[in-house]
Formats: C-alpha cells, sequence, structure tokens
C-alpha cells in the first residue's frame, strides 16, 4: 500500500482509537480475548509510536503485569467471594479475633477462585495497555491545545508547567550537587526540605521574568470576552451543574425515579459543556501547524469503535465465552469479538509513518 | 493580609465549586448508599460514567474560577506551583506514589488563598500526568482530590507567620494524606466486587454499615502502608522546609505584586510626553 508521507496523526484520532479499544476490554473477561487486546496495544505502539517523547507502554504493562501478580498473591492468602472445588494448595489457616470474623486469612485455594481474580485482574491489565497505548501514540499534551478558549489561562499555566518541571529538576541537581561539594551526602528528608528553597526562589525568579515578557508581549489584557457572553457562559455553567447534580440524585435514588435522572444529567452536562464554548466564542485565535485530519484518522476511529461496538453488544447479548463461567474448564472463544479486536490492529498498517529519525 | 486571595473566588465559583465537590463526594461514596439493583446493573459502567462526568465538571469548574481574571503574574505562579507539583511527582514515581508534591499545593493554597490551592492543586496533578504519561480515568478524581486539599488548605483558619502555622499546616498535610489514600480507593473498589478478598468486597444492596466495615477492612489492609507514610512525609517536608517556602511564596507574590490595580493617569500621561518634548 502506498504510504502517506510522514507526519503525526491527530492526536483525537489515536485518543478515541484507544478509549474505543478500553471500552472494548471493560466489557469481557475472557483472558485470550483481553490478551489479544494487550497484543493489538503492543503491535500497534511498535508500529507507530511518537518517537519524539519516551514510549510510556512498557510502564503500564509493568503495572498490569502486578496488578495481576498482586491480585492472585491476595486472593490465595485471603480468598475472595467465588466458591470452588478444585483446590490447588492448603495453606495453613489462621484464626482471627470476633471483630474480623468476615475475613479469610489462609485455608484452601481453589482454582476457580485463582481463575476469577486472573481474569478480573487481566481485564485491569488489557484496560491500561490501553491507555498506555494512547499515551505512547500520541502524548497527551499534543491534546492541550484543543482545549476551547475559555481555558485558555489554564492551558497556559499548563505548559509553563510542563516547561519548568524538568528544569526544576536540573536546578535540584546542581544544588544538590554544590551541596555535596560542602561535604553533605545530599540524602535524608531535612536534606530534600533545604534543597526546596533555593530550587523554587529560582523558579520563581524565572517565571516573574516570564511573567514580565508575557505582559510587555501584549498577554495580560484585562478584558478579553464581553461581560455578556461571559454571564451567559456563568449562567449556562450554573444551569448544567445543578442539572447534573439533580439528574444525578434521579439515578441514585430509585424512588425519584431512574428515568428522570439520566436525560436530567445528560442536559446538565451537555448545558455545562456548552458554556464552556460559549464563553469562548469571541476570543478569534491563529494556530500554529493546525493538525489535519484526513481518511487514515477516520479508519483509526473506526478501527477502535468496531471492538467496542461488538463487545458491547456481545455482553449485553450475553455471548458464550465474553464473560467465562466460574468453572474450572477453558473458557469458549467468542470468534466474533476476536475478529473485532484484531480489526483494531489496521491503523498500525495503514496509517501514515510518523516522523521518523534519521535512519 | 494583601497575599492571601489572588484568585477572588466570587459567587459563581463559590456555587461551581460547591456543586462540584457534591458531585465528587458522590463519585466517590456511590457504592454506599445506592440501592442493590442499580449496583448490580451500573456497578461496571458507574466509575466510567463518574470519570467523564468529573472530567467534565473540573473543567467547568476550573473555567469558571479563573473566568477572564488570570493575569500574566498569575499564570506564571500557577505555573510554577504546578511545575513544582509535576516534577515531585516526576521524583515520586520510583517511589510507589509518596506524592510528596502535596506538600507544595498545601503551601500554594495556604498563601495564596484557596481560588489559588485549587487551580494549582488540579493543575500540579494534570502536569504530573503530563510528564510521565499517566492520563487515564483516575486522573479526574485525582484533580477533584488534589484542587479539594489545595482549596482546603486557602481555607485553614491560621495567622500569617503565627508560630502556630507551622504545626497546623503540618496536622492538615497528615490528615489530608490519609484522606487522598481514603477517597482515591474508592473509585475502583466497587469494581472489584467478588473479586475482591473475603469479607472486604463490596456488597450491591448491603446495609451501609456493613459496606463501611468492609470497605474499613479492605483499606486497613490495602492501602494504610501506602498513605500512612505519605501523610507522614508530607507532614514531615511542611515541618521541616514549610516556614521557608512559605516565606519564598509570600516574597513571590509579594514582588509579582498581586491585587495592586494597575491606574494608567492621563494627567501623568501628559507630563512624561511634555518631558519627553521639553527634552
Amino acid at each position: 500500500m502506498a504510504q502517506a508521507r510522514a507526519r503525526l496523526q491527530h492526536p483525537a484520532a489515536w485518543w478515541l482509537w484507544g478509549l474505543g479499544l478500553a471500552t472494548a476490554a471493560s466489557r469481557t473477561t475472557n483472558p485470550a480475548v483481553l490478551l489479544l487486546v494487550i497484543g493489538v496495544c503492543v503491535v500497534v505502539v511498535d508500529e507507530r509510536r511518537d518517537p519524539a517523547t519516551p514510549n510510556p507502554l512498557p510502564a503500564f504493562l509493568v503495572i498490569g503485569a502486578v496488578v495481576v501478580a498482586f491480585r492472585l498473591v491476595m486472593t490465595a492468602v485471603l480468598g475472595n467471594g467465588i466458591a470452588g472445588d478444585t483446590v490447588v494448595v492448603t495453606l495453613p489457616r489462621i484464626p482471627l479475633p470476633d471483630w474480623a470474623a468476615n475475613v479469610r486469612l489462609g485455608g484452601s485455594v481453589t482454582l476457580e477462585a485463582l481463575l476469577y481474580a486472573a481474569y478480573d485482574a487481566l481485564r485491569l491489565a488489557a484496560i491500561l495497555a490501553c491507555l498506555g497505548a494512547a499515551n505512547a501514540l500520541a502524548s497527551p499534551r499534543r491534546l492541550l491545545r484543543y482545549l476551547p478558549a475559555t481555558l485558555y489561562d489554564v492551558g497556559t499555566a499548563v505548559v509553563v508547567g510542563l516547561t519548568f518541571a524538568p528544569q526544576l529538576l536540573t536546578d535540584a541537581r546542581e544544588v544538590r550537587a554544590a551541596r555535596t561539594l560542602r561535604g553533605r551526602d545530599g540524602r535524608g528528608l531535612r536534606e530534600t526540605a533545604r534543597l526546596t528553597v533555593p530550587v523554587l526562589e529560582t523558579a520563581f525568579e524565572r517565571s516573574l521574568g516570564l511573567a514580565a515578557s508575557m505582559e510587555s508581549r501584549g498577554y495580560g489584557r484585562a478584558v478579553r470576552s464581553s461581560d455578556g457572553s461571559r454571564r451567559t457562559a456563568t449562567g449556562l455553567a450554573l444551569a448544567g451543574l445543578v442539572g447534573v447534580l439533580a439528574g444525578l440524585y434521579g439515578l441514585l435514588d430509585a424512588s425519584a425515579g431512574g428515568l428522570l435522572g439520566l436525560p436530567v444529567l445528560l442536559l446538565g452536562a451537555v448545558l455545562a459543556g456548552a458554556s464552556l464554548l460559549v464563553g469562548a466564542s469571541r476570543d478569534g485565535r491563529s494556530g500554529h501547524r493546525r493538525e489535519r485530519w484526513a481518511w487514515t484518522e477516520t479508519v483509526t476511529v473506526a478501527a477502535g469503535a468496531v471492538p467496542a461496538a461488538v463487545l458491547v453488544v456481545a455482553s449485553v447479548q450475553g455471548w458464550d465465552g465474553v464473560v467465562p463461567s466460574q468453572r474450572a474448564e477453558l473458557p469458549a472463544l467468542p470468534l466474533l469479538a476476536v475478529v473485532a479486536v484484531l480489526v483494531a490492529a489496521i491503523p498500525a498498517w495503514v496509517t501514515p509513518h510518523p516522523r521518523e529519525a534519521a535512519p | 493580609m494583601t497575599t492571601r486571595r489572588v484568585i477572588p473566588l466570587r459567587w459563581p465559583a463559590v456555587v461551581a465549586v460547591a456543586v462540584v465537590g457534591i458531585v465528587g463526594l458522590v463519585a466517590f461514596t456511590w457504592p454506599f448508599f445506592v440501592t442493590g439493583d442499580f449496583a448490580r446493573d451500573h456497578g461496571n459502567d458507574a466509575p466510567w460514567l463518574f470519570a467523564l462526568l468529573l472530567a467534565l465538571l473540573a473543567v467547568v469548574c476550573l473555567a469558571e474560577v479563573t473566568a477572564g481574571r488570570l493575569d500574566a503574574k498569575t499564570i506564571a505562579v500557577l505555573g510554577v506551583a504546578a511545575a513544582a507539583g509535576g516534577a515531585l511527582r516526576l521524583l515520586s514515581a520510583g517511589t510507589a506514589g509518596l506524592e510528596p508534591m502535596f506538600f507544595v499545593v498545601i503551601v500554594a493554597g495556604c498563601v495564596l488563598g484557596p481560588g489559588v490551592g485549587f487551580v494549582s492543586g488540579a493543575l500540579a496533578v494534570t502536569v504530573g500526568a503530563l510528564l510521565t504519561g499517566g492520563v487515564g480515568p483516575w486522573l479526574p478524581f485525582q484533580m477533584i482530590c488534589a484542587g479539594g486539599i489545595g482549596l482546603g488548605a486557602g481555607l485553614l483558619p491560621v495567622r500569617a507567620g503565627g508560630r502556630s502555622e507551622r504545626w497546623v499546616v503540618a496536622a492538615y498535610a497528615l490528615v489530608t494524606g490519609l484522606a487522598y489514600g481514603v477517597f482515591m480507593n474508592l473509585w475502583f473498589w466497587p469494581f472489584l466486587g467478588t473479586g475482591a478478598p473475603t469479607g472486604m468486597g463490596f456488597v450491591p444492596g448491603a446495609p451501609l454499615a456493613e459496606n463501611l466495615g468492609h470497605y474499613g477492612l479492605f483499606y486497613l489492609t490495602t492501602s494504610l502502608g501506602w498513605d500512612l507514610p505519605r501523610g507522614v512525609l508530607n507532614a514531615g517536608l511542611v515541618l521541616l522546609a514549610g516556614p521557608a517556602l512559605l516565606r519564598v511564596f509570600r516574597r513571590g507574590a509579594r514582588r509579582a505584586a498581586f491585587g495592586v490595580p494597575v491606574v494608567f493617569d492621563p494627567a501623568d500621561d501628559k507630563h512624561l510626553q511634555g518631558a519627553g518634548g521639553a527634552r
């Protein structure tokens, strides 16, 4: 297939893809499907990750593995709510005082309980892998530029923070080196506390310099949007928040009518979301190097939406093997779900290559 | 105190923060008071629903608190607080989430008022997540929690520079370090369902006392080991570096001269022009 020229895909496309795959993973506990989801994440990240940023996927995979191991150990020692007949090993049971009578410490470990814990933890690991893949494929800081202009100030503060944080670490290292030269070992709580003052002094110095330069370039205009639009935005936000609160109440309190809850909740959310856009409508800003949305982005989003849709349907209709039974046997393999998850791997080959380092 | 309340909280912002606080509280504590049917039907979706909802509300809340009232200096100071929080997050990634960043958020809230406390708490978590590539459904919950911690620090009834200040702030750091763990576990606890260890899981529809008891055991066995060191670490940092850090923030705030209105006096202008012309 003819490759488009190298460019970074739109970050929103990758995040929607990752969220779709995560939705799919959250609806099943079939270990084969979940391992396949993790595999798809690894393959796509391997092919198309953003080379300019460090790859966070391995860290997410390690956390996922730790989650699985931790859950297995906890289940073996403390048991869980699954009763089973296939005893794997019997640990010595430790008697507990009365107030903890519900808790089991030790005792027989059944295969059913272990399998259930492993499947459930694997689901969390798969969701983590999807999020790690999204983080690796499109650095979330690239999403910052899509903040509505109402949050422009907050976004600027985040960008300032992102720029200063590595510098703070460098400063800290320098101060520490200087203290080491003076014969302190630079370890321990007290030393860390000493470090903060010079480091933050420098940071404030730098930030006030930055503020001065921002102001001299006309950044600190006091009024940007008209009072009217801001008042509308505030009104919308408050109405939306109240709607969200009322909707939540309706949803959680069955006596108030659960049907009334969701529409009111959605209406409130829409109003609150609209307040972000209304306040921003007056702000015209030009952008630098806007990202394009081409057909590959649409394919990426669709490739994430397919497994999500298939697995939601599968879990609602209760297909065989989507949620394996709690028996010690190999679960059935839902073929359509497997195919749907494989569809999510398509972006690994059809999307344009990210910019590459010189070979 | 002139340096407090750098971002003044007007009534819409106060209402927004209050409503988001209530929704946040519901998002964390819903397992304790919903009916069994609801929990069985929606136990799996609810954490995702609340993650989306809280993300939206946190953003709306930030927009309301900061609506058009951030000047360049406030942004720069918020940037420093967020950077310090994020950098500490980077450092603490290796120490299993001991999170010394709350220490900076608390001091910032204490010196610069509840508005800055809320925004810098939320932004410090965001910057940390962006730096470590750890953006996920937990981020909105963390933003609300950290924002609340900063907001509370701004409302602490202490006299600036007083002798008791250090101890009050340190105690606050200890308490919030523990409370942060109590709340942050809750967002995924109902997820575990029957998968949780015997007698520690969420039982849909069970009476409040039973679920509270289960959660208490779950917290004691799995989380307290992290939360207590975190609280103690933050309190220790406040005790050791707090006074100096408070001075650094106050000095920064004073130099930035927050709250001093800039007035262009036409008479002055004319005078300057006249002076220029005469030269």
